[in-house]
């Protein structure tokens, strides 16, 4: 139960429970109930642990790295061997001991926090060794092994915090071998890292690692297409297609019911990059041909695919979204959100390859931009979800002033623009809370 | 020992293998290949530092070593031949694409990659003690012709680098 409510809303909960009783709100018995239920009594015990967790990941973290730097330090005179047996034995210590407090003395987060810290010793030791025996190598080849070694552990220990480092080094790894990729089995990389890292995430219910996991997806699917001395307008292809397979994926929790809170959080990632890439698209400048920034070279098609894949993926989950939805206003928003994508997606296509007509091009990516906003506005009213509504209303007024600042070089239209588009945000604002208190009254 | 117990035990061995993995290669290398002196390029004294490690140039690397003219694709794996002289270096002979059989005593293959401007060996980068970093780049400055390595080379012409000698001075 403790798992699923935030501390702070249980401390609250301790603080209320003694004046609701004493108002006459609830029962001595409802009172206890609650307080067993929500585990009020825990509350302290586990703030003091928490920090306890914190100061053990540095304590860990100074002890780890004090080692290591003595080792580096000492490099001449310690014997190979000995520097070897060293930096074995410190990252045996912290795993064993975490495991020993973890699952021997209860003490979840110490233990986590420890072997979270030999994980890190784990990726220092790489490095140390290629040093202690002079291997050579492009620098990102140690982050592979770093990744795969702490994929292991956090599947052996369900650690989310392991899982996000494994995931973080996996990216950073795929960063530096998709630059120097001679052939195309780096385009296989988002499939890995989705096999990889949402079965976890699903397993020990993650919010943060599944949400991150289609971060480094979105990123992965972008770098792909961004092949050197391109014109780079394919990024947007793949934003926009990321973008709608995280929103697709965040939908499908939500109207199906299936790990409800992966929805929200995975949902939001995907609006946000499809706005992204939508207002980046709406400047004219990004689809102008023949500037310094345009490179006549497009990308080849095998890098552009796993972004297709994505995007064929994200449709089919919204269409059968769509099918089984009863509500026909939510329909209608989800497929403002497909046309957006749809829209920036072929704009970007067309631009990679100097095709369309330039005011066209920006025109679509504006018309893309637009739905997104309003979609999330209306999200915001049939929701009644306020962050949906704020985002939609903030983005549009940030499309109006970017087209003015853009296009309009007069001082007192641009005064204009901005005292007209305070003046919208400051309106809705009223009338979005007034619509919120009239449902609430209803 | 319960499963779980069973599951991280398994766990840390792989990453102990990983991580034994990582030098592997080298150790076999250097237990079971041949000693082979190289002599070191002159370096650029701007690109000599470069983290905790020297960058290395050697004349194997240089395609204008060889007599004959090489044509090398980039990421093509090659195996460059030297001759042991007089002096005890070895020196470049020529570049054959598949890795020599039969080849007399004083001759041995070391296994590099065209990355388009060099054939690298992966005994490019001498990783350095902190302490050391100056000294070793200035000596390096100072004494361009005069720094060799001591390298190992084993049976499949892969080398591992055991030390660099500047004259009588010995960084390892």
């Amino acid at each position: 139960m403790t798992s699923q409510h935030s501390t702070d809303f249980r401390s609250k909960l301790k603080q209320e429970i003694p004046h609701w009783q004493q108002e006459g709100i609830i029962s001595e018995e409802a009172s206890v109930q609650l307080t067993q239920r929500y585990q009020l009594d825990d509350i302290q015990k586990e703030s003091s642990r928490l920090l306890a967790a914190v100061l053990f990941t540095l304590g860990g973290l100074l002890l780890g790295g004090g080692v290591i730097t003595f080792v580096a330090a000492n490099w001449e005179e310690i014997p190979t061997f000995a520097k070897v047996a060293m930096l074995f034995a410190t990252l045996l210590a912290f795993h064993l001991t975490g495991y020993w407090l973890w699952f021997h003395k209860g003490l979840t987060r110490i233990g986590h926090a420890l072997i979270f810290t030999g994980c890190l010793v784990f990726g220092a030791n790489i490095g140390l060794l290629a040093q202690i025996f002079h291997v050579s190598g492009k620098w990102y080849g140690a982050f592979l092994a770093w990744a795969v070694g702490s994929l292991i552990m956090a599947y052996a220990v369900r650690s989310w915090l392991i899982g996000i480092l494994s995931l973080a080094t996996a990216t950073i790894w795929f960063s530096g071998f998709n630059f120097d990729a001679q052939n195309y089995w780096h385009t296989f990389f988002p499939v890995l890292i989705a096999a990889a890292f949402l079965p976890l995430a699903w397993r020990i219910s993650s919010r943060v690692l599944y949400t991150a996991t289609f971060v480094s997806l979105t990123f992965s699917l972008s770098i792909l297409t961004a092949e050197k001395y391109s014109s780079g307008r394919y990024i947007l292809l793949a934003m926009a297609v990321s973008g709608l397979l995280a929103w697709a994926v965040g939908e499908f929790h939500r109207s199906k019911n299936i790990k409800a809170e992966f929805g929200n959080p995975v949902a939001a990632l995907g609006m946000l990059t499809l706005a992204i890439a939508a207002f980046v698209g709406s400047f004219h400048k990004v689809w102008s041909y023949g500037s310094s920034y345009d490179f006549d070279k497009s990308t080849p098609f095998n890098l552009v695919l796993p972004a297709l894949v994505a995007g064929i993926v994200a449709l089919v989950l919204l269409i059968n979204n769509l099918i089984s939805s009863q509500q026909s206003q939510r329909s209608f928003l989800q497929i403002a959100v497909i046309a957006a994508a749809i829209i920036l997606s072929i704009c970007a296509t067309l631009g990679a390859n100097h095709r369309g007509d330039m005011v066209l091009l920006t025109l679509g990516a504006n018309i893309a931009a637009f739905a997104l906003a309003a979609s999330a506005i209306a999200s915001g009213l049939l929701d009644e979800r306020r962050i949906a509504f704020w985002f939609g209303t903030l983005f549009t007024v940030i499309l109006i002033l970017s087209r003015f600042l853009e296009y309009e070089s007069s001082l007192l239209l641009k005064s204009a623009a901005f005292i007209f588009c305070g003046g919208v945000v400051i309106a809705a604002g009223i009338a979005y809370e007034n619509y919120l208190r009239r449902k609430e009254n209803v | 020992m319960n499963k779980r117990a069973l599951i991280f035990g398994v766990a840390i061995l792989l990453q102990t293998l990983i991580l034994v993995g990582v030098p592997a290669k080298k150790i076999y290398t250097r237990s079971n290949g041949r000693d082979v002196v190289l002599k070191v390029a002159p370096v650029d004294p701007y690109s000599i530092l470069s983290g905790y490690y020297v960058i290395l140039g050697y004349d194997i690397g240089n395609p204008e070593s060889f007599a004959e003219d090489v044509k090398l694709e980039e990421g093509a794996s090659v195996y460059t031949i030297v001759e042991q002289q007089p002096d005890g270096v070895w020196k470049p002979v020529k570049i054959e694409k598949e890795l020599p059989k039969n080849l007399p005593p004083n001759h041995i293959a070391l296994r590099g990659k065209w990355n388009g401007w060099q054939v690298a060996y992966g005994i490019e980068e001498f990783y350095i003690p902190e302490t050391k970093r100056q000294q070793i780049a200035d000596d390096l400055t100072k004494n361009r012709n005069e720094a060799r390595v001591d390298v190992k080379v084993d049976s499949d012409g892969n080398a591992a680098l055991i030390r660099l000698r500047i004259q009588d001075r010995i960084y390892e």
